[in-house]
């Protein structure tokens, strides 16, 4: 991704990782489960060690990589901050919310803030319509959000 | 191999049981159009959805795909009524809307009588203009070629093959099968000055001693005298001199 600084990778824990699982196809997707846990992204270097650890060609395992949603190939933040752009959130000023996030925290959606502290998504609908707009950081809701405050909330996720 | 009779299109014919409807029917002189099946490769088809037949089996009808639907006793086959053109139509259309730029589509197409699809088209998607996503290229890579270079990648529309990280493979040996068996020609391959350039990467090719015309590339000449212990002086000459 442009201007993000890339940590060298720690080969020793991808090994590690490998290490603690089977040699055996069906430990694949959980490797890269651990992959993405422990570096917040699946790096290139672990694809190729883990191709040739289980001897599975490593088109294939990029394939896994890019399929599920919950792996991803560039780091993400160290916190999710999902803005909800479903019908209800949108007509209560979803995107002003959003604009709000991306401009004070210089990410464009859908990306990672340059000291990976957030990755910025707009999401469809969480659910909670009542509670329109919503804003999720990792595991906690916020409802009835206003532009003004969107960034105190955000300030408590370091 | 059990041979039973089945009926196409009113005419009773004889077929393997088990086999395809798809190649039953090309056997007798019945032609469905298919683009993603390959009858060398057991696991094809089933994907571009163009070669939909209704099978009558048991008083029953359904819309199938030709394909990978197997020969059964009593089984009916119509390919030709009206609600079957229909429907391929339909599939016909939404895969020009796909892949506007594919002159196979286009062809099929102007057959159905489809001039401008009713729905939004991907014109000028450059990356994957001419690909319907069949995965008929991964599976020659793997199944018959045996290296795995290619994969499908990511998911729903964006969905398409290629090598990991987009970068030259590793493993790939330039031997083009996966250009020969894609059915819309999207897999770009040339042969320039003794070189082969197929997805991003470049591939010295050896001459013929005979014509002196550079005819396979050196890393395939490498897998096959590896893999099968071919003599690699076999290779001196190309097919046409041999």
């Amino acid at each position: 991704m442009a201007g993000q600084v890339r940590k060298k990778v720690d080969t020793k824990q991808i090994d590690k990782i490998i290490k603690s699982y089977d040699k055996s196809e069906e430990s694949l997707l959980a490797i890269l489960q651990d992959f993405q846990r422990s570096f917040q992204y699946v790096p290139e270097e672990g694809m190729k060690r883990l191709s040739k650890y289980m001897g599975v060609p490593e088109s294939k395992i990029y394939a896994m990589g890019t399929f599920y949603k919950a792996l991803s190939l560039t780091p993400r933040g160290r916190h999710t901050c999902k803005v909800c752009m479903g019908t209800a959130c949108h007509l209560k000023g979803a995107g002003q919310i959003l604009e709000t996030i991306e401009r004070e925290l210089k990410v464009k959606r859908n990306s990672t803030t340059e000291d990976q502290r957030f990755t910025v998504e707009s999401v469809n609908c969480v659910g909670a319509c009542a509670m329109a707009p919503v804003v999720v950081v990792d595991e906690d809701y916020s409802g009835h959000v206003r532009q003004s405050k969107v960034m105190d909330i955000l300030d408590k996720y370091k | 191999m059990e041979k039973i009779t089945i009926t196409i299109d009113g005419k009773t014919v004889e077929a393997i049981k088990d086999q395809p409807v798809l190649m039953a029917a090309k056997e007798n002189g019945i032609d469905i159009p298919a683009l993603c099946h390959h009858p060398e490769l057991e696991n094809s088809g089933g994907s571009c959805r163009v070669c939909l037949v209704e099978a009558i089996q048991g008083g029953r009808s359904r819309i199938v795909t030709s394909c990978n639907y197997p020969v059964r006793k009593g089984l009916e086959i119509r390919t030709d009524t009206e609600q079957v053109r229909n429907i391929r139509k339909g599939v016909i259309e939404l895969l020009l809307c796909r892949v506007p730029d594919s002159e196979v589509i286009q062809n099929l197409a102007a057959k159905y009588g489809i001039k401008e699809p009713r729905f939004f088209t991907d014109e000028g998607e450059s990356d994957r203009n001419k690909c319907i996503a069949c995965s008929l290229c991964t599976q020659v890579c793997e199944d018959v070629v045996g290296v795995s270079a290619i994969s499908m990648q990511n998911r729903g529309r964006d969905k398409a093959p290629g090598t990991p990280y987009h970068k030259d493979s590793s493993v790939c040996i330039g031997c083009g099968a996966c250009a020969y068996a894609c059915p819309t020609n999207a897999i770009s391959m040339k042969d320039e000055k003794g070189v082969r350039k197929i997805w991003g990467k470049k591939f010295k090719m050896v001459a013929c001693s005979v014509c002196g015309k550079p005819y396979i590339p050196e890393a395939q000449v490498n897998w096959i005298v590896r893999t099968t212990g071919k003599e690699r002086s076999f290779f001196d000459k190309c097919p046409d001199h041999r």
